[in-house]
């Protein structure tokens, strides 16, 4: 039981001293340390908790004498500070140090209110009225680009001419009109890598059979031949979606290598180190007698052993 | 309370005013309970990142709300009303080059301040609300730094958020939509762009006010920890007010990460690359240093493969960010003297020690690619 204000405070020689005037808290353990006595008009005492004998409902029962008590030092009310002054985390739940209870008037309408769960559970019902109504509306409206169909047309990439040497990577830069919702029809950058590939590459790529390529219903689109020498490459690294180059290896010779996560692989595509999961994409591609060398610009998704297109 | 004007004297208009104010709301109590704060053991310097992380939002609020004077969050006109900002809108270089500085400032500021709790063992029992909340602002802090990166809309944005998205893609059952609703589509464009805008000046904004005000609340509710050594009395002996002691050193603190801001702001600029586009010529794409280790960890052998890859970006970051939310409730011992929690302090300094060595070797592996 913590100590009441206005409590008779009691010496162990059973006289009254005085009543309990202030309660002073320890910050950190949040009990009350100390009880400042009012001493029947001698002035106040700071007395700690050590002291106390007993605590009743309106009396404090204290261990010590009065003269013990006379002789303790004034209460110096300058070295401490209110509740009101401070913020000590909850030191307040644990103070009932009160005089009574301090009271406002109950209202009349409140007394009696039957089914309080009812009208609690009420508003949670009326949320979720409004609230589950919106959330497939809401779910649609910000999904309404996500799934787009895709493209199966051939695009005009340049002239087989510029490939000059087997087995060796060259890039194909060209444009790509993108009609995206509102805006205005734009062109993008988009790059390809081709190889004229020897026989031994293209068994590695074609593996004795024709590459098909269907579109999402599974109807055929195209076949890529396996003894057409020329090889087109998705520009998107399968490891994670970065543009790869041609380059030179210190041991592996000429390469594909990704800058971003050093995956590798030789000119037909597979993998020779590095991060990636599968070899790179090879795309539909068709070049005519004049060299103009078309392809449909696919991408497939990253980092998955599965080729799954998305463009 | 001495604020009361000393007798005989007339009460200036500003006093008037104050007295106006706090008649009606109690402004008194309320900067007294805001004030007043007892920090157990006394102020510190290790304890002055919570306030910066503060007082760098507050900036970041500033210089974006400013940017947004002038950006046009469209892939035909963001790169050029950046490119305007910075060459000719005056003092427009300032501005976003402090608001790309101060994203590194945060992201430092986040780091030393969660190790400052950790080490200090301050997220135990009864701070593990607080943790908890502190976790979630560090996702979101993230959130800022890659949603932010794409909106100038040159090669480096476009090459970070390709990958970053390729990267969230690799999620069990949930990476495929959480992709392309980020994209708003199968490769990053106007839709993309319209959704990082609004995430970054919208979404992240409120969430993390919210939650801020909640870590502050949960910080109030519980108190400061104190320092892990000390006996109740010595501790008491110590103890000081927020103000002013530990608001000077806040303060003090706050200044100095302003002029850091500032100073990398005034030497190193925002440049940007060529237009965002699908072909990055010469460019070899790379995320911001804070990505950098995760980046060049994604390089390792180790990490190949469907699963490995998986492993990777999603598993291990995952697992760390899984154990971070659980540390309190598993740490239960209330011992807090980092010296006397051996895991715990190999934990960080390999954790830390890794971070390093990967992101000094994403910078030393640059060189090799050229």
């Amino acid at each position: 039981m913590q100590p009441q204000l206005k409590s008779k405070v009691r010496c162990a020689d059973q006289e009254i001293v005085g009543e309990v005037s202030k309660v002073i808290m320890d910050p950190l353990s949040h009990e009350v340390s100390h009880l400042v006595v009012s001493m029947n008009g001698r002035g106040e005492r700071q007395v700690p908790m050590g002291a106390v004998q007993a605590i009743t409902h309106d009396v404090v029962q204290l261990r010590s004498s009065a003269s013990e008590i006379l002789r303790m030092p004034p209460f110096a009310r300058e070295e401490y500070v209110t509740l009101h002054e401070v913020e000590i985390p909850g030191l307040e739940r644990h103070v009932h140090v009160t005089p009574g209870e301090v009271l406002v008037p109950y209202p009349e309408l409140e007394r009696n209110v039957k089914r309080r769960t009812f009208f609690a559970n009420l508003t949670y019902v009326t949320g979720l009225f409004i609230g589950l109504p919106l959330v497939f509306p809401v779910l649609k409206f910000l999904m309404k680009p996500m799934y787009a169909s895709l493209d199966n047309r051939w695009l005009k990439i340049g002239n087989i001419g510029k490939v000059k040497t087997d087995d060796v990577g060259v890039q194909f830069q060209y444009k790509r009109k993108v009609k995206e919702a509102y805006m205005p029809e734009a062109e993008i950058e988009k790059n390809t890598w081709i190889v004229k590939a020897t026989s031994s590459v293209l068994e590695k790529v074609y593996q004795e059979k024709d590459m098909e390529f269907r579109d999402a219903a599974g109807r055929p689109i195209w076949t890529n031949k396996k003894d057409m020498p020329y090889l087109a490459f998705s520009g998107k690294c399968p490891h994670l979606g970065c543009a790869y180059k041609w380059r030179k290896h210190k041991v592996l010779g000429q390469v594909f290598l990704c800058p971003c996560h050093l995956s590798i692989y030789d000119a037909s595509g597979k993998v020779l180190d590095g991060p990636a999961p599968r070899p790179l994409d090879l795309l539909p591609i068709q070049v005519s007698a004049n060299g103009d060398v078309q392809i449909i610009d696919m991408e497939f998704k990253a980092g998955t052993k599965s080729q799954t297109r998305i463009v | 309370m001495n604020d009361t004007p000393a007798s005989g004297t007339q009460p200036t208009v500003a006093e008037k005013v104050f007295a106006f104010v706090d008649e009606r709301v109690g402004l008194k109590l309320l900067a007294a309970k805001m004030l007043n704060e007892s920090v157990p053991g006394g102020s510190r310097w290790a304890y002055v990142f919570g306030s910066i992380l503060l007082f760098i939002f507050i900036m970041q609020a500033v210089t974006g709300v400013l940017l947004m004077f002038y950006y046009v969050p469209t892939a035909d006109h963001a790169y050029a009303s950046t490119q305007y900002i910075l060459h000719d809108v005056d003092y427009g270089w300032f501005l976003l080059s402090y608001h790309f500085w101060g994203s590194s400032a945060m992201v430092l500021c986040v780091f030393a301040h969660m190790s400052q709790v950790f080490l200090w063992g301050a997220y135990k029992k009864p701070r593990e609300l607080i943790w908890l909340v502190g976790l979630a602002l560090f996702a979101l802090v993230m959130g800022f730094g890659f949603t932010g990166y794409l909106l100038p809309w040159d090669q480096r944005a476009y090459w970070a958020t390709t990958v970053g998205v390729e990267i969230m893609d690799k999620m069990p059952v949930l990476g495929d939509f959480l992709a392309r609703f980020l994209k708003g589509g199968a490769t990053p464009g106007q839709m993309t762009l319209s959704r990082f805008f609004v995430i970054h000046v919208m979404v992240l904004p409120a969430a993390l006010i919210a939650l801020a005000g909640l870590h502050l609340f949960l910080f109030r509710c519980a108190g400061p920890a104190g320092p892990f050594r000390g006996t109740p009395s010595e501790l008491k002996a110590k103890t000081d007010y927020f103000f002013p002691r530990q608001i000077w050193k806040d303060v003090v603190g706050m200044a100095v990460v302003f002029a850091c801001i500032s100073a990398m702001a005034f030497w190193e600029p925002v440049v940007l690359l060529d237009e965002a586009t699908p072909d990055p010529g010469d460019y070899h794409p790379e995320p911001e240093w804070y990505f950098l280790f995760i980046f060049q960890h994604l390089r390792l052998k180790m990490f190949s493969g469907e699963f490995g890859q998986f492993l990777g970006s999603m598993g291990l970051p995952g697992l760390l960010g899984i154990m971070l939310v659980l540390l309190p409730f598993f740490d239960r011992d209330p011992e807090r003297n980092i010296f006397k929690r051996p895991l715990a302090l190999i934990g960080w300094v390999v954790l830390t020690a890794s971070i390093l060595l990967f992101t000094v070797s994403a910078i030393i592996n640059r060189d090799f690619l050229d």
